[in-house]
């Protein structure tokens, strides 16, 4: 049961991840394309959103990995 | 997976892998420093000085990205501590470890100078189930919860020491808006903010380091595999430590910077 409590925790927060990113992304794609010339800042922004995205996902692996290695 | 020499000294475990790669990562970062200001030349610049001075435009247009231009100079040498000692200690675990085994035939406490790491009755238990009693004596200092926390708790106490001191009016009266109702979710945001910071960077790097030891069990099959999540790693290092900058730089501009809007 603990194994399959730490695949749940990593396997839920790599879609959360997934799809998060992936939103993140697109619309910074779209923003670079219709103005390119401010592709440097939209650049900058997209990296700080997929960390504070990535965050909660992230915590959820480290947890998993706990669980795993004490089981 | 290995285990890490923790000392009990009065009640408080000290990490003796975290701390020898504290040390190593801040003599690596100073002797950087320092030689980067040798022979400072204005015509001739040195390869050093040169990506040094990279450095020091990127870390001011990052801050200069969260608050007016005129007080974004206090805080470069910050900026350029937080990313370069960040940075610096997330590649350290990347090129190599070094793990001790405890022998077989070795009864007794685990002592590192006279200090103990294991006790007697875990190198026994350890030696009854057939498994080794490996130490990890060296690793990036930010993949240990301390470390991170102890950056975190850095910012926490400068945001609102400078907040206090510079705004304190609106500092104060920032927990009330926009409504007082808002009180106790304005004090939660308040104590998440160097909780994430610290979670959010300890996280990365321990996960990718668990990784590496995971990858390498593949043995000689896994060295491609290794060689490509090495390279992520190092990207991930740099974005973490960009990130954890650019955060403290967003955290101080919220509590400083007197906002006309108001």
């Amino acid at each position: 049961m603990d194994l399959l409590g730490a695949a749940l925790a990593i396997g839920l927060g790599a879609i959360g991840a997934g799809v998060g990113n992936g939103l993140i992304v697109s619309k910074t794609v779209e923003g670079i394309a219709r103005q390119p010339e401010l592709r440097g800042a939209l650049q900058t922004t997209m990296f700080i959103g997929v960390g504070i995205v990535e965050v909660v996902p992230i915590i959820g692996v480290v947890l998993g990995f706990l669980i795993f290695f004490a089981s | 997976m290995y285990e890490f020499p923790v000392v009990h000294i009065g009640g408080i475990g000290f990490d003796l892998s975290s701390i020898i790669a504290i040390t190593v990562s801040f003599v690596i970062t100073l002797v950087l420093a320092l030689f980067a200001v040798r022979n400072l030349s204005v015509d001739n610049p040195s390869k050093l000085q040169n990506f040094m001075e990279w450095v020091v435009e990127f870390v001011h247009n990052t801050i200069a990205s969260t608050m007016p231009l005129e007080k974004a100079k206090r805080y470069i040498s910050l900026g350029m501590t937080l990313i370069m000692f960040i940075f610096i200690s997330n590649l350290l675990g990347l090129p190599f470890g070094i793990v001790t085994e405890v022998s077989e035939s070795h009864h007794g406490p685990v002592t590192v100078a006279g200090l103990e790491i294991a006790s007697a009755d875990e190198v026994e238990k350890a030696h009854e189930d057939g498994k080794h009693l490996a130490y990890a004596w060296w690793k990036s200092p930010t993949a240990d919860l301390s470390v991170t926390a102890g950056l975190a708790s850095i910012v926490f106490v400068l945001v609102h020491y400078l907040g206090l001191t510079q705004n304190t009016r609106h500092y104060l009266k920032h927990y009330f808006k926009p409504y007082p109702i808002f009180f106790p979710i304005n004090i939660l945001e308040t104590l998440t903010k160097p909780l994430t910071l610290a979670l959010r960077l300890f996280a990365n790097i321990f996960a990718g380091e668990v990784l590496i030891s995971t990858i390498l069990l593949l043995g000689v099959f896994g060295i491609p595999l290794l060689g490509i999540w090495q390279g992520f790693s190092i990207f991930v290092g740099a974005i973490q430590a960009f990130l954890f900058t650019i955060l403290t730089m967003v955290y101080i501009s919220q509590a400083t910077v007197h906002e006309e809007g108001h």
